[in-house]
């Protein structure tokens, strides 16, 4: 297990996260959805302990705590007062290596996951992002992270209970604070709870990428719902700060260029954004736009036109802003906890270290119109996944 | 963390707290407006208004409005709520005074017929997107069935109709009426200079004339109606219910903001308990809105459609024994924990202390340290906690319920 610590003396908070090799893409077919199972199953006793002792202690510590679950991982977060991070560390390290997985506490987080599955039909915000990843990664890097009907309806506590045993692999793992700490006692508790831990190896995923298209998906909503996402570069590549301003004169503050033409000069939509996202294999650019069905096509076609625009040409100006919007919300996000341990931990996981602000500043920095320019010829924008769910189907 | 206070001749107040260790400073616009103090006609004003309040002024156009916010590297955005339309900007330290003079003179906007009416098509499209998330469009209509005809019941976003039927010279009038000096209050939280801030607000508001801006205050406990509808697209049940409690000027208010945590928090709570560790409901919270001179528990439940009868049940039965069985001691100590380090953690962002001191502020006319606050909700008793449920009944709430056909 890696552990990487951030010291804030002048906070009063801490925070951590724990990174687990257990997310969606690591799922054996036919299992897609365990890792949801498991992130609510784990939380019903551990260490000897009930559900509902595990649960009062860490209310009485305070602890304000939430999971995920994304392509690679399980995400365990927790933020508190920071005279509470060792008691925090203990219960957590019950949670991650002694979870009681009883069976009986089995079906009902498999009912809660089945349940999560069928509220995200009613949300078809959040679902259009999900699809989108599953349409655009490779299978099984895109997953449903939430996970398929027919597999959660299948899946025993038997196998679950194999896939915490093979994929909670503590040598693996990253654990990151952020906050009013001191590394080595972290270090020396961490070792003490975790050392022992035995190593293991992973299994190898081998990816099928399909051909990139547009897949629409019939609701009788208020709004067309548009998912776009195109290729982008990870982030130990090379020209990966060239890439995020490109999306930041995309879609940065309110005078980037989608905000301006899809919203401001044409009215066509409220939200309608831009983000980066990265896989360690693979990256995106992922864009999402809700409009009503009359406006649906429009919005798309300036949208496509901005993205391939955008190798054109850009001003010094908007490079500037770009580069500042990133540096200043660098900083703004460095004054919380939660998102410095979640940055560590990503950081760590993406390139094997945690970058300092000052670094990721001056990377920033070195950024040009022409370095900008010349990435976005290497890497052009020519190939879409297109997602819609709506009323209407647009044309590609 | 230090305070400065100063009033304008016109009535605008101008609140600070100063963090010298902050790393960044935020300035706010708290104007106490919102749809509560609309007319039906023209009921969604508020929120639009706060659209047009970035499509600049006489001198500055909507492009440069957010050019100029780039240029600093902001955060910014604005909110409406049924009572509050409050704008916004974190920047760096060194960013603070040209957002302050930025948003001294956004408050005098344009509001260009031609900006209105493109913008009309965006707060259209919002209304649409608000209408495919059931979990928002069920609590704003369950809303509305409990407040009824007091102002509380009006949109934030307004209608359809209201808001094309809505004219530029309508806001126009509703604009002069309610962002009057001594309707708003400017916060600044942060790592930045008090004195230099006030001179910049001065400069740039100084001269706005005040007028009367009142607002009808009245308590209202809720119709207690109950609807049920259902859409054709919808695959869970979400079910939203409101009762009544104190509003944010009484003192009671946090003893009603942790009986919201004991019944509802996302973990630990009775709901948690009884609703989604039993895998009836995939969702489950309740929250405290403590308004001007009135109040409101909202809850949410999200279930499948076969859960949902059982769900209400529940809720019913852990409403009658919140009150009949009493709440455990060890119950209100969790809250208060879990209410404590929210506070610890939210209060180390400059942004997270202008909207608490800002709000204090528009509500209460002073400014509550963090310690005053940390000991107000450590005062809170269990028989605080009774005597709210006594007087403020939980079983006696308003129910709306969205379902698959």
């Amino acid at each position: 297990m890696t552990i990487v610590g951030i010291e804030l003396p002048a906070v009063q908070s801490a925070a951590f996260e724990f990174l687990i090799p257990a997310g969606a893409a690591v799922t054996p077919d036919g299992c897609c959805g365990a890792p949801t199972i498991i992130e609510d199953w784990i939380f019903r006793g551990a260490g000897g302990k009930s559900t509902r002792e595990l649960n009062d202690l860490m209310d009485g510590l305070g602890l304000q705590h939430g999971s995920s679950v994304d392509s690679k991982h399980l995400t365990l977060a927790v933020a508190m007062q920071a005279e509470k991070l060792s008691k925090a560390i203990d219960i957590y390290a019950d949670i991650i290596l002694r979870p009681s997985l009883d069976s009986q506490q089995f079906e009902f987080s498999r009912q809660l996951a089945l349940q999560s599955l069928l509220s995200l039909d009613d949300d078809p915000r959040h679902k259009i992002i999900l699809l989108l990843r599953e349409h655009f990664y490779p299978d099984p890097l895109g997953r449903n992270t939430i996970g398929k009907q027919e597999d959660l309806q299948n899946l025993t506590d038997t196998q679950c209970r194999q896939i915490v045993a093979q994929n909670f692999r503590i040598n693996d793992c990253v654990l990151a604070a952020a906050g009013k700490l001191d590394f080595k006692n972290l270090c020396d508790q961490a070792e003490k709870l975790f050392g022992s831990q035995q190593s293991k190896t992973s299994n190898e995923i081998i990816q099928n990428r399909k051909p990139l298209g547009y897949t629409h998906y019939q609701y009788e909503g208020a709004q067309v719902h548009i998912g776009i996402m195109t290729d982008s570069i990870t982030p130990t590549h090379p020209q990966y700060y060239n890439a995020r301003v490109a999306v930041a004169v995309l879609s940065g503050g309110m005078s980037s260029r989608l905000f301006t033409e899809v919203r401001e000069k044409r009215g066509l939509c409220y939200a309608v954004g831009a983000n980066y996202h990265s896989l360690k294999e693979m990256a995106g650019i992922a864009c999402y736009a809700g409009t009503t069905p009359d406006k649906a096509q429009q919005t798309y076609d300036v949208i496509i036109e901005e993205f391939k625009k955008l190798s054109d040409g850009i001003a010094q100006e908007e490079l500037v802003r770009a580069k500042i919007g990133l540096q200043s919300l660098l900083v703004m996000q460095s004054e919380s906890t939660i998102a410095r341990s979640g940055a560590a931990a990503t950081d760590y996981y993406m390139l094997g270290k945690a970058r300092s602000l000052d670094e990721v500043k001056a990377s920033i920095e070195k950024v040009t119109v022409d370095s900008v320019i010349d990435y976005l010829k290497k890497n052009p924008f020519d190939n879409f996944c297109s997602v819609t769910i709506g009323p209407t189907e647009i044309k590609i | 963390m230090i305070f400065k206070h100063k009033k304008l001749a016109n009535g605008l107040n101008i609140i600070g707290e100063i963090n010298r260790d902050a790393q960044s400073a935020s300035v706010g616009f708290f104007t106490r407006t919102g749809a509560r103090d609309e007319t039906a006609e023209i009921n969604g004003v508020s929120h639009y208004l706060e659209h047009m309040l970035f499509k600049g002024t006489d001198k500055i156009s909507a492009f440069d409005v957010n050019l100029f916010f780039d240029d600093m590297g902001a955060q910014y955005n604005a909110f409406t709520t049924e009572e509050n339309t409050v704008y916004y900007s974190a920047t760096l330290p060194g960013q603070i005074y040209k957002a302050i003079d930025l948003w001294c003179q956004m408050m005098r906007p344009a509001l260009r017929d031609g900006d209105f009416n493109m913008e009309k098509n965006v707060i259209l499209e919002e209304i649409a997107m608000y209408k495919d998330m059931p979990q928002c469009d069920v609590q704003e209509n369950c809303r509305q069935l409990h407040f009824g005809s007091h102002p509380c019941g009006k949109s934030v976003l307004g209608s359809i109709e209201t808001i094309k039927a809505l004219t530029s010279s309508q806001m126009r009038e509703y604009f002069e009426s309610r962002y009057v000096p001594n309707n708003i209050t400017a916060v600044v939280a942060g790592d930045f200079d008090f004195d230099k801030a006030c001179d910049l607000i001065e400069k740039g508001c100084g001269m706005w004339k005040p007028a009367q801006a009142d607002r009808a205050i009245e308590y209202f406990a809720g119709t207690a109606k109950k609807e049920s509808h259902s859409k054709k697209k919808l695959n869970c049940k979400h079910i939203c219910l409101a009762s009544p409690t104190v509003s944010y000027q009484d003192e009671r208010s946090f003893a009603a903001s942790l009986l919201s945590k004991i019944i509802g928090d996302d973990n630990g709570s009775r709901f948690f308990w009884e609703l989604i560790d039993t895998a009836i409901a995939e969702s489950a919270s309740m929250h405290c809105e403590a308004m001007d001179g009135v109040g409101a528990f909202y809850s949410y439940i999200r279930t499948s459609s076969e859960n949902g009868d059982k769900a209400m049940q529940i809720v019913e039965n852990i409403f009658k024994s919140v009150k009949d069985s009493k709440i455990s001691a060890d119950e209100l100590q969790k809250a208060k924990n879990k209410v404590l380090s929210a506070i610890t953690i939210k209060n180390e962002i400059p942004m997270g202390r202008l909207l608490e001191v800002g709000i204090n502020w528009v509500y209460l006319g002073k400014y509550r340290p963090i310690e005053e606050e940390i000991s107000l909700i450590n005062k809170v008793t269990l028989n605080d906690i009774h005597g709210l449920l006594e007087q403020y009944p939980l079983e006696n709430f308003t129910q709306f319920i969205l379902g698959p056909e």
